[in-house]
């Protein structure tokens, strides 16, 4: 791979639309402006001009807006150049054959922010924000992505990478400055205070967890017996909201699952095969199947059959389900046979409804969010961090590195063992945002402590 | 004994060196002791090695350097132990990789035996001489020109001028020129080397007042005596006697007493409520608040209206009075350097407890020099500017006299590869302090004094003193820095300590093996009986590696998968604004600092991993185009 190559690539969606832009960047940009444009004097910098375009061979291919970003001054830190033509794609089809011809590239998916992250314009958790402002699928998700365009997770590890210097610095300056008349040194000092990190860092870990949710959606199970109603409360749900849904057939499995938006929730609902005894093979592999859906699902629906005696619950998933992820949907209310059920599995919230009537479904909807944000209590949007599989995998070394100093302190080792662990669990922090400096250190150190006898 | 070289004006030099300080000394007598024609210049014979500030060598970190230094065949362990008065362990209660020696020692023992030294090395010439210019030729060094208008010539200098360049101290207002009270300062120079393209910048440091032991109230403070069981600096396990006493002579030592015995005490007192007040009442006669002082000052040694401001919360301020040797009554008070006029001194210091009637011998005063930003220079301490020039000591922006002596001894070897077509030595930042000491100068810079400090070594439990002599001994074999016989000394050393180690897995006492039984104990009594009748360096070094084998074997691991990156050699002749990728900042950092090794570029600072991977790509490339080319 060549850095130094320019590339270019149509930034808005394929097909006919009012405009069309197509976004450059690279060395070649700074000539390409007014090649393209067959101006004598360059553009004037981050600046909209009306030009016309003209290829290679000078033909005049269109007109349109153009605009000059010079070296060190733009998204990706190269000099850029972008083109809105009209959204014709016969035109983006020329413009783009032409600027293959003049040596340009077609950029990979994510290059531009790569090399944004390559030239120093953000840092790693910053890049990778670009990406997930992109695809986001919910509010939520969005918010977060946002607050982590903006350095919430690099703020965050300065935070952490602070405090962890500051304790080190502490500890240092009792190594290196030993006849110095420094405080009576408190082996279990800092002990504290990296419990607290330690604590932090778990909070942080676990927002992970949050990823999938808000990448792929809180996985939602819907179980019964057959004929409760499961298929009808699907199609009811997704039923509004079909521009958005896509249907993933069940590849590996024999469920269907389908994207619903409750709130700013995104939620993958699946179905499941009908839970009643059966000694049927084929049943019963149905059954195993739903055991296993059940194992990795975040919320469950179980729905009844009003009509009929609750059905029989295999004790694998009952043992499941709490007050937290569960909700019962009584079924069928609007049909005379129907009887209350609020003493079957009578700890977990109940909700009764119709869905063929559409009684009780919004009151349902709003206790079902209501529970979602209880219950999957999504880090407050104020910090809203949620580390992806890279942050979790770096800062769980600086967990195991504090946890390891925390246990030579209790067991009174040397300071410069200690040490090794509390510099290893920085190395973690680095890993998410860049390196830090020993001189931080020393900063820390000479700030804190009267050094110079 | 008599001298093989001559003094004759025509002659040409292999190496001549400026400054007879801690980095002259270890030059000279480096590139003596190698066999090149080398002379030694200093303004003033009498004040060769002096100790401009306190009289101790050693400490944490630097201690560990010294050893290095002996490790490296370098003067500058065997002088402090044969004239030191104190000896401490310090940090003894902490792991044996942070345990460092230090020594007080005899202030003008240390200047005597030091001159000795380099009178009786041959190949070495002494001479008084200031050195007011260079002389250039194409872009090399040529020679120098003194004060007298003589002109010596020479294949390579070494610069090692200290304080002394543009030298002013400061006595609360009043500025006199002077590289150290009662010295002179060097003017010519600066330009000498402004004129080749040399940039120069300004530091400050300072040293307290020096005091008449016969008017301190002794019964007032508390004593620090040293330790019965004193720690030395150089290796004597390894060495002969011939070795031991190559300035005393052989057979007849004149040493006057046993190193270690007869050990002195150093005493320790505190500034009290009253000294804050005098110090706050006229903290606008410092020159450094009242602004006429513009370098930076170090922060590890801060002065004492530094640390008073900065510190306001501290009621008291802990002060070392340590003797400057056996034959004087004058004394040195450690912690109390200071920029205030005279006559503030005197009140400052009559407030302290036990110095109610002190008498001030030398007054405290700070000194603002030029030094030459070290990423100036290649990591053999020659000037990227003007060839054949290499440069030791504060003049690089250091401080202490350690880190002078260790620069000085690399320079020393350096110049002589350099004239001979060699390849230059360069330790890793992996192997030893002097390794990170140069690598952190030429690779970042300074912006104040810059100080050793076992934290700047990121592979310090590599580092225990005990092992500098096994950790440099490819080298010393390499560069042909020690005698056959210490190299071969050191070999079998090497060889009992890991027959010991691994031996240790396997046998021992009681049901357990000694491996596992001082792994629990962490008690260097619990070695192996048979030990007894090593030396104490030796069995120090086999409980270390025994003890802490995890520890080390993981560190051990680290350094490897760094070692890579620094293997690969960045050619000197590549141009960074036309490898393209690489951001403008970067290009600019690495085409002024100009990194030997990929590791090298990857520790400046503002440099990011991906300027690294664009610069292997780069590199990898060219080399396959040469390849190609000369296929």
């Amino acid at each position: 791979m060549s850095a130094t190559d320019t590339i270019f690539a149509l930034s808005s969606p394929a097909g006919e639309s009012a405009l069309a832009i197509i976004r450059l960047s690279g060395p070649l940009c700074v000539s390409l402006q007014s090649e393209l444009t067959n101006r004598n004097k360059p553009l004037k910098k981050r600046h909209a001009t009306l030009c016309k375009y003209f290829s290679i061979n000078g033909l005049e291919l269109d007109s349109g807006i153009f605009l000059y970003y010079p070296n060190g001054d733009s998204f990706t830190g190269e000099a850029m150049l972008e083109f809105m033509s009209h959204g014709n794609p016969l035109i983006v089809q020329n413009i783009i054959e032409d600027l293959l011809q003049r040596g340009l590239r077609l950029a990979d998916p994510g290059e531009f922010t790569k090399r944004a992250f390559l030239n120093g314009k953000m840092d790693l958790s910053q890049a990778e924000a670009v990406a997930d402002i992109i695809h986001a699928r919910s509010h939520y998700s969005l918010e977060v992505a946002r607050k982590q365009l903006a350095g919430s997770i690099g703020t965050k590890m300065s935070e952490l990478t602070d405090e962890l210097l500051e304790i080190i610095a502490e500890i240092e300056a009792y190594i290196d400055f030993p006849e110095e008349d420094l405080p009576m040194q408190d082996p279990k000092g800092p002990v504290k205070r990296i419990q607290n990190l330690i604590h932090e860092i778990s909070r942080l870990i676990d927002t992970n967890q949050y990823s999938a949710l808000l990448h792929d959606g809180i996985k939602t199970l819907i179980i019964g017996a057959p004929n409760a109603g499961k298929s009808s409360l699907i199609n009811c749900l997704v039923g509004s909201q079909r521009a958005i849904v896509s249907d993933i057939p069940g590849t590996t499995r024999d469920f269907i699952s389908s994207f619903i938006m409750l709130d700013s929730f995104r939620i993958e609902i699946t179905d499941t095969a009908g839970l009643h005894a059966t000694t049927d093979q084929l049943e019963q592999k149905g059954i195993q199947k739903t055991l296993e859906q059940a194992h990795s699902a975040d919320f469950f629906l179980l729905i009844l059959d009003g009509t009929q005696s609750p059905p029989q619950i295999p004790p694998e998933i009952t043992a499941l389900l709490t007050n937290e992820n569960c909700i019962v949907l009584e079924n069928k209310i609007d049909l005379g046979n129907c009887k209350e059920h609020s003493h079957f599995l009578k700890e977990l919230p109940h909700s009764r409804i119709s869905i063929t009537e559409g009684i009780g479904i919004d009151e349902f909807k709003q206790a079902w969010a209501k529970r979602i944000e209880k219950t999957i209590s999504l880090p407050k949007s104020s910090d809203a961090i949620v580390l992806n599989a890279r942050h979790t995998q770096a800062i769980t070394a600086s967990h195991r590195a504090l946890t390891s100093a925390l246990q030579k302190i209790d067991s009174q080792d040397f300071s410069e063992f200690i040490c090794v662990d509390l510099r290893a669990a920085i190395d973690g922090f680095s890993e998410v945002v860049g390196k830090i400096d020993n001189e931080a250190m020393l900063d820390k150190l000479f700030a804190n402590f009267c050094i110079g006898k | 004994m008599s001298h093989k070289v001559t003094f004759n004006l025509n002659q040409e030099y292999d190496v001549i060196v400026c400054g007879a300080g801690h980095a002259g000394c270890e030059a000279a007598l480096a590139a003596a002791r190698r066999g090149a024609s080398t002379l030694l210049l200093t303004g003033n014979l009498d004040t060769i090695a002096q100790m401009s500030c306190n009289p101790a060598i050693g400490g944490q970190a630097k201690g560990h350097m010294v050893r290095e230094i002996d490790a490296l065949g370098g003067e500058m362990a065997i002088n402090t132990d044969t004239t030191a008065i104190q000896f401490r362990l310090l940090n003894a209660s902490k792991g044996p990789a942070v345990q460092a020696p230090r020594a007080q020692c005899d202030k003008k023992a240390y200047q005597f035996r030091m001159k000795q030294a380099i009178e009786w090395q041959e190949n070495l010439l002494l001479f008084q001489a200031m050195v007011q210019s260079l002389i250039y030729k194409d872009g090399k060094v040529t020679g120098v020109r003194t004060n007298l208008d003589l002109e010596f010539k020479a294949k390579s200098v070494i610069v090692t001028t200290g304080t002394f360049l543009r030298g002013l101290m400061h006595v609360g207002q009043n500025q006199n020129e002077g590289g150290r009270m009662g010295d002179f300062t060097v003017k010519g120079l600066s330009q000498s080397f402004l004129d080749a393209g040399i940039a120069l910048e300004r530091l400050k440091t300072g040293t307290p007042a020096r005091i008449l032991a016969n008017t301190i109230d002794f019964s007032q403070l508390e004593e620090q005596k040293g330790d019965e069981d004193p720690t030395f600096f150089a290796f004597y396990d390894t060495r002969s006697s011939e070795e031991l006493f190559h300035v005393e002579q052989p057979g007849e030592s004149r040493l006057g007493w046993e190193p270690g015995s007869e050990q002195v005490s150093c005493w320790m007192t505190y500034t009290g409520e009253k000294t804050q007040q005098v110090i706050k009442d006229n903290l606008h006669l410092s020159p450094i608040y009242s602004g006429e002082i513009v370098g930076r000052g170090p922060r590890y040694c801060p002065s004492i209206e530094d640390k008073i401001v900065r510190f306001s919360d501290k009621d008291r301020h802990m002060l070392f009075l340590e003797p400057e040797g056996r034959h004087t009554n004058e004394w040195y008070i450690n912690g109390l350097s200071t920029s205030l006029p005279f006559e503030v001194q005197i009140d400052m210091l009559r407030s302290i407890k036990g110095l109610e009637n002190v008498h001030i011998l030398r007054p405290a005063y700070a000194v603002e020099y030029d030094f030459a930003p070290p990423t100036q220079l290649f990591a053999s301490l020659e000037s990227k500017k003007v060839e054949n020039l290499f440069f030791a000591g504060q003049i690089n922006g250091t401080s202490g006299y350690e880190e002078a002596a260790g620069q000085g001894l690399l320079a020393g070897v350096n110049a002589v590869q350099k004239i001979r077509g060699e390849e230059p030595l360069i330790l890793g930042r992996d192997e030893c302090y002097i390794g990170v000491l140069v690598d952190d100068l030429v690779t970042k810079g300074t912006q104040e004094p810059y100080r050793m400090f076992s934290s700047r070594a990121e592979h310090r439990l590599l580092f225990n003193h005990t092992s500098a002599e096994l950790r440099l001994l490819k080298y010393a074999k390499q560069y042909g820095l020690l005698p056959e016989s210490r190299i071969k000394a050191i070999e079998e050393k090497q060889s009992v300590i890991h027959h010991w180690v691994e031996r240790a897995e396997s046998e021992g006492n009681a049901g357990t093996t000694y491996a596992v039984q001082l792994r629990r104990s962490r008690n260097e009594a619990d070695l192996p009986k048979a030990l007894e009748s090593h030396s104490k360096d030796l069995r120090r070094e086999v409980f270390y590696q025994i003890a802490f084998k995890g520890y080390l074997e993981r560190e051990a691991k680290q350094v490897e998968k760094l070692r890579h990156i620094d293997k690969i050699k960045v050619p000197q002749s590549i141009d960074y604004q036309s490898v393209k990728g690489l951001r403008a900042e970067s290009a600019e950092k690495l085409a002024q600092i100009r990194p030997s090794t990929l590791g090298q570029a990857s520790r400046i600072s503002g440099v990011n991993p991906a300027d690294i991977s664009i610069l292997m790509v780069y590199i990898e490339a060219s080399l396959r185009e040469k390849a190609n080319k000369s296929r």
